[in-house]
């Protein structure tokens, strides 16, 4: 009992310090500027940005395909280690769960930043035909939405019922709030076969979702007939390249909230070490991917996808292109193959520079190929010829970045980051073995 | 020492007020603008004028774009605007006449037009004069010994007499731009051509327009008559608008992205309710 209490003690979520209000105030300065942006781009309309009649997708797309991908986490540790039963899963899938809900609400929120008259949005679904991968998108997205929301709420049932309890006599309001959120959750033997069915569902549920959110992602690009797109290595690419930016954005959160909560009693070396090897998995996977992407149309040499991948390997895009390879992929397997790369603080250092890698990846999928259109560029301005995003575009981008930085904190504030019940069941599982043996 | 300083001071001056004024001096200066002006007559159709703008800048000619141009019928010394024109992108404009009626002609029945620029921050004022006279082609298709030829006759529409010794062009109208047939044929003592038309020339439903053009000539301007002639080679019109394809509108999906798209959709979203009456079942169990 005394264990449970303990337990309960050091997940409970806890209140902000000193540096936690000034993250939040910092994030909420980033939005502000970011929405004072956004208004004047709605005024002015996308004058205000670089893009062009070239590079018509500009960095909120980059943006969006990298939240997407990011929203992929969700789908990969939690289902996938959930159905394998993986044991070492426990201490980090709620952070995936977080960080997968995130990113999503935000892809969502970045597609309608980057159209020219949100106010029209509702005629996607008005005049939606079939036909068309945006329609699949715009289905998709919201299905994803409430399919990552239901993967976090169903698991945080048992957990708000223990929140309802502590709470009770320390904070009777915040006892309410987390009562209605567990349903009048007893643990009674039929709330408990609902909840583990309710969850096995989703958990099969969320990977064909996911894997359709990214095909169709990827498919927004390959049905375009245009270089560097027009593959039929897109999908796969795209869901590997969503496990490489997902795992390494958990990596990174999960390392900064076991320092700042200290839960290195909870989150050790051990579930570092198991993260590491599956980053250098996806890593190798997104490797192989990119060398058919690349390896292929260089070894045909058709004259536009020559020019495009010259452009990419030797041209202006270049530094950023071996960057992403040699920073985002071949760094972090070389480092992660050696038992000490797999330690808390390089991990974190790798995943900080995978999700980099991952964000400017999305930048050079969709800029280079505008920038390569089949019929010559001609009779127009220099400045149309090539593209870099406006501070405009910037303050904006960075403001979604910093919301999906802030959600995960408000959430992180008022969810137990790892799961209390089941902690306390694994270690009372744990004991009850250790007891039987002797 | 002091005497320095002030020496330095009053250099300093002159330079600055010699770059200045010669900064000054070469933003004033302005480029000439050189306009071309071509009129236009398609028979029992539109008449035109084609305009453009161009100007050497930098020893490189450019398309001067939104320039406007004010149209002026030019009677005994005296003008009488017709209207303007605003230069596209690529330094061209045209300005359409209702029909010949609406300008008067001179005392010599030529018709003066003069095309005005007046100018602007970066050109030069600039016009152009363009003087014609009006004539008429009669052109139709016949069949001589089986084989179809286009004839035409070309008319000075004032003296109503026939015009010989002038050169015709025949084409037949492509999608882009018109395909020559023959390029050189003087009309005869009577004012016409004949002109073979080789057989098997593709058509949507067999049928060609046949183009037959006095091109820029110094006294009648542009003169185009065109003739329909359902003698081309029947082309099978292999369009999919009433299909069901990737391509079409909404109404017309294919129906396997209108059945399997669906079906997901239905079934993720009834797997989602279901959770969610789960949810009502925890809280009340």
């Amino acid at each position: 009992m005394k264990n449970y209490d303990k337990i309960l003690n050091d997940l409970v979520p806890q209140e902000f310090g000193k540096r936690g209000v000034i993250w939040t105030i910092s994030l909420l300065v980033l939005i502000i500027l970011g929405i004072i942006a956004y208004i004047d781009q709605v005024i002015k309309g996308q004058v205000v940005t670089n893009m062009n009649d070239y590079a018509l997708w500009g960095v909120y797309i980059s943006n969006f395909v990298f939240f997407v991908a990011t929203s992929f986490v969700g789908t990969v540790t939690v289902a996938v280690l959930r159905l394998t039963n993986n044991t070492w899963r426990t201490p980090i899938v709620r952070i995936a769960e977080i960080i997968s809900v995130a990113a999503i609400i935000m892809a969502g929120l970045t597609i309608t930043i980057d159209m020219g008259r949100p106010d029209r949005l509702l005629n996607l679904f008005i005049h939606a035909r079939m036909q068309s991968p945006i329609t699949w998108d715009v289905i998709i997205i919201p299905t994803y939405i409430m399919v990552s929301l239901l993967l976090l709420y169903f698991p945080l049932l048992p957990d708000f019922g223990l929140l309802k309890k502590y709470y009770e006599e320390k904070n009777p309001t915040l006892s309410k709030w987390y009562g209605k959120l567990s349903l009048n959750w007893t643990g009674s033997d039929a709330q408990k076969t609902i909840q583990l069915k309710s969850i096995h569902i989703i958990a099969l549920l969320i990977i064909p979702v996911g894997f359709m959110l990214q095909t169709i992602d990827a498919w927004l690009f390959s049905t375009l007939f245009r270089v560097g797109w027009d593959s039929t290595n897109m999908g796969a690419y795209f869901i590997s390249g969503a496990a490489v930016a997902g795992v390494g954005a958990l990596v990174t959160v999960v390392y900064v909230l076991q320092k700042v909560y200290k839960l290195e009693d909870y989150i050790t070396d051990y579930h570092f070490d198991k993260l590491g090897k599956f980053l250098v998995l996806t890593c190798l996977i997104y490797l192989y991917f990119n060398l058919n992407e690349y390896l292929i149309p260089q070894l045909t040499s058709k004259k536009e996808a020559t020019t495009h991948i010259n452009v990419l390997l030797t041209g202006q895009f270049a530094p950023l292109f071996w960057f992403v390879i040699i920073g985002g992929l071949i760094v972090p397997v070389v480092v992660l193959l050696f038992k000490k790369g797999r330690k808390p603080l390089p991990m974190f250092i790798i995943g900080l520079l995978v999700v980099l890698g991952s964000w400017w990846k999305r930048y050079l999928i969709v800029t280079p190929t505008l920038l390569h259109p089949f019929l010559p560029i001609q009779g127009v301005p220099e400045e149309w010829r090539h593209y870099f995003p406006s501070l405009h575009e910037w303050l904006i981008t960075i403001a979604t970045l910093a919301m999906a930085l802030l959600i995960i904190t408000i959430l992180v504030r008022y969810v137990p980051i790892i799961p209390i019940q089941r902690t306390a069941d694994e270690q009372e599982e744990l004991e009850l073995n250790k007891s039987t043996k002797l | 020492m002091r005497n320095q300083y002030i020496t330095r001071h009053i250099f300093l001056m002159v330079l600055s007020v010699f770059l200045c004024t010669s900064s000054f001096a070469q933003k004033a200066k302005k480029d000439k603008v050189r306009l071309k002006a071509n009129y236009v007559k398609i028979m029992n159709s539109e008449i035109y004028f084609d305009l453009e703008a161009s100007a050497k800048v930098d020893g490189e000619n450019v398309n001067v774009s939104k320039v406007e141009l004010v149209i002026y019928n030019v009677v005994d010394e005296e003008q009488l605007e017709l209207g303007k024109a605003t230069t596209n992108m690529g330094g061209k404009a045209r300005f359409k006449l209702k029909d010949l009626s609406s300008i008067k002609p001179d005392s010599t029945n030529t018709y003066n037009i003069e095309v005005s620029f007046e100018g602007n921050e970066s050109f030069k004022g600039a016009s152009k004069s363009l003087s014609f006279k009006n004539a008429n082609i009669d052109a139709k298709l016949v069949t001589i010994d089986s084989i179809n030829y286009v004839t035409a006759t070309l008319v000075n529409k004032l003296t109503d007499s026939i015009i010989v010794g002038q050169s015709l062009k025949v084409l037949v109208q492509r999608l882009f731009k018109p395909l020559v047939i023959q390029e050189f044929n003087e009309t005869d003592e009577n004012g016409t051509i004949l002109v073979p038309i080789p057989e098997g020339i593709p058509g949507v439903d067999g049928n060609l327009i046949i183009e037959v053009v006095l091109n820029d000539s110094d006294e009648f301007g542009t003169v185009k008559a065109l003739v329909n002639a359902p003698i081309g080679k029947l082309i099978v019109d292999e369009s999919t608008f009433d299909e069901r394809t990737m391509w079409s509108p909404r109404n017309k999906t294919p129906l396997f992205l209108l059945i399997l798209p669906n079906v997901l959709t239905f079934a993720i979203w009834g797997i989602i309710i279901y959770l969610i009456t789960n949810l009502f079942k925890i809280s009340k169990s």
